[in-house]
This record gives structure tokens, C-alpha cells and sequence, in this order.
């Protein structure tokens, strides 16, 4: 099991990635799954860019990206997977990916968001499908960077 | 004369306090812009804001991102993709914020090359730095 680290984080890479995760995981590679980018080949050479020398970034729309998890946590790298909402890991987690921890890492506010903590704020939507993961076996929790202690979702989702 | 702007790019107060530093280094600069990445900020209303700083005028700019992969880094990555007059470089420090605050002349390939060399240049330790002098 390789995946070290499966986040689901809006902004994807940035300085939390690059400069506290890929090195308290010693991650050699990005995974991200994300049907827009995947589409966008703009961001995908942005995204491309974020990362440092040595890093290899893949970007994977959803169905192509659950193949190649299932096949990247069959091995022994170190992987991070990121992705920008709930419902892209509930589709991996459904078809198949052993995904024993989803991080959230930063999802912005806005009109309809309820503030979880700190930089995490989510739709009803997005509750349900956090929900739907913990059903299906995957601890949800929330974690910015690597030294906090893992908050679990549960703690902080009051049940509206 | 600088015939470029400069737009520090960065997370939190190191954009503001690299721009009032290179200050105290050479004296007031012009066209030199700072603009942080606050914790809650969003990647867009952040673009808005490097955007703003970037100005609309044409003339070219020169902006100095503080981390690689960071969001202002990936943010001026994108804008500067889009519009070949803006040059952005990352890993920005004392050094290379004041070689380019005192940069004569045009934004040109031997400018970018040489904050670039200036930049990694001062990066020493000084015991090996020493070693390598003396040999």
C-alpha cells in the first residue's frame, strides 16, 4: 500500500504540497485526479510546473485515474494522490481503490459552505459524500499540514 | 533606467518585507509592487490581486515568486504562460530582489540569466565557501 497520502485539496499542488508533504512522506511522485484538468492541457502543464525536479506529475481523469492508483498502490513508491473534491475520491473508492485515509487539506469557502475548520468548508453535498466514504471504510480527517494531529471528520460534522 | 516593473510575489508578509528590505538595501525603488498570499486566500482572488499589481499597461514585469510550487508561484506561472510579457521566477531572495531593484535597461534574456546566476550565487556555507576560495 503506497498511497501515502490522499488528499482532496481545491488548490491541488501548492506550498503545503511541495514544501511540507511531498518531504514528511518522501513522496516521489504526484497523482492527480481531476476530469476538468484532465480535459484543461493549460493547467495541466501549470500543474506540471509546481512540482520539483524529480517529481513526475501525472494528471488523470477519473476513470483512467482509478486504473492507476489501484496499480500505484500495488507498488512500493511513494505516492501522493491529490484531488479537488469529495465526490472524485468517493468515484476512486467505488471503483476499487484501497484508500484507507482521505486527508482533507483546503477547500474554500463560499455561498452554500459550511465552515468545517480552518480552510476546510463544505457543501451539503460534499457531507454526504465524506459520509458515503466512512461507510464504505475510509477514515475521513482533517489534516493542513503533516505535524497537526489528524482531526477525524466526524468530530467535527455535527449531523445537519 | 529600469524600463520594467517588479512584482514580488509570496506567501504571507515575505513579499512586503522582501520589497521594504531591498529598500533598506538601495534606497526607494520604483515600480516595485508586493503582494501576499494570505491563509485563507483563494488561488483566484489572489490572481485578481498579482493581476492588479501586474497592471494593464503593457509594459513588461518582472515577477519574483517566493517557492516553487507554491500558489503565488502557480498563479504567475499562469498568467505569465498567457502573456509573454510578464516573466516570473521563483526562489526569490535578498539577492536577486536587489539586482533586479537596481537593473538597468530592458527585461531581456541576459537580465533573467543573470538573477538567476545571482541568485543561486549567494547561497554558500561558509566553510566550504572558504574551501573553495582558497583553492
Amino acid at each position: 500500500m503506497s498511497l501515502r497520502l490522499v488528499r482532496i485539496d481545491d488548490r491541488l499542488i501548492h506550498g503545503q504540497v511541495v514544501a511540507v508533504w511531498l518531504r514528511a512522506l518522501d513522496a516521489q511522485r504526484i497523482v492527480i485526479v481531476d476530469d476538468a484538468t484532465a480535459r484543461d492541457g493549460f493547467l495541466r502543464e501549470v500543474l506540471t510546473l509546481a512540482a520539483p525536479q524529480g517529481v513526475p506529475v501525472e494528471v488523470h481523469d477519473v476513470t483512467t485515474g482509478a486504473a492507476r492508483c489501484i496499480e500505484l498502490a500495488g507498488t512500493p513508491e511513494p505516492v501522493i494522490v491529490l484531488a479537488r473534491s469529495p465526490r472524485t475520491i468517493l468515484s476512486l473508492r467505488q471503483a476499487g481503490v484501497p484508500i484507507d485515509v482521505v486527508d482533507l487539506g483546503g477547500l474554500g469557502a463560499g455561498p452554500g459552505r459550511r465552515r468545517l475548520h480552518k480552510t476546510i468548508s463544505v457543501s451539503p453535498d460534499e457531507v454526504r459524500e465524506l459520509r458515503e466514504l466512512e461507510q464504505l471504510g475510509t477514515r475521513v480527517q482533517v489534516q493542513i499540514v503533516a505535524d497537526d494531529r489528524p482531526i477525524p471528520f466526524r468530530s467535527l460534522d455535527s449531523g445537519k | 533606467m529600469r524600463t520594467f516593473g517588479i512584482v514580488v510575489a509570496g506567501h504571507g508578509t515575505l513579499p512586503a518585507a522582501l520589497v521594504a528590505t531591498s529598500e533598506l538595501i538601495c534606497g526607494p525603488v520604483a515600480d516595485i509592487a508586493a503582494v501576499g498570499l494570505q491563509p485563507t486566500e483563494s488561488p483566484d482572488h489572489y490572481a485578481e490581486g498579482l493581476r492588479a499589481a501586474i497592471g494593464h499597461d503593457g509594459r513588461r514585469v518582472l515577477v519574483l515568486c517566493d517557492l516553487l510550487g507554491g500558489t503565488p508561484f502557480n498563479v504567475a506561472t499562469a498568467i505569465a504562460r498567457r502573456s509573454p510579457r510578464i516573466v516570473c521566477v521563483s526562489g526569490a531572495n535578498l539577492a536577486m530582489a536587489v539586482e533586479a531593484a537596481l537593473a538597468d535597461g530592458d527585461l531581456d534574456d541576459a537580465l533573467v540569466e543573470r538573477l538567476l546566476a545571482v541568485g543561486r550565487g549567494g547561497i554558500v556555507e561558509t566553510e566550504r565557501h572558504r574551501a573553495r576560495r582558497a583553492s
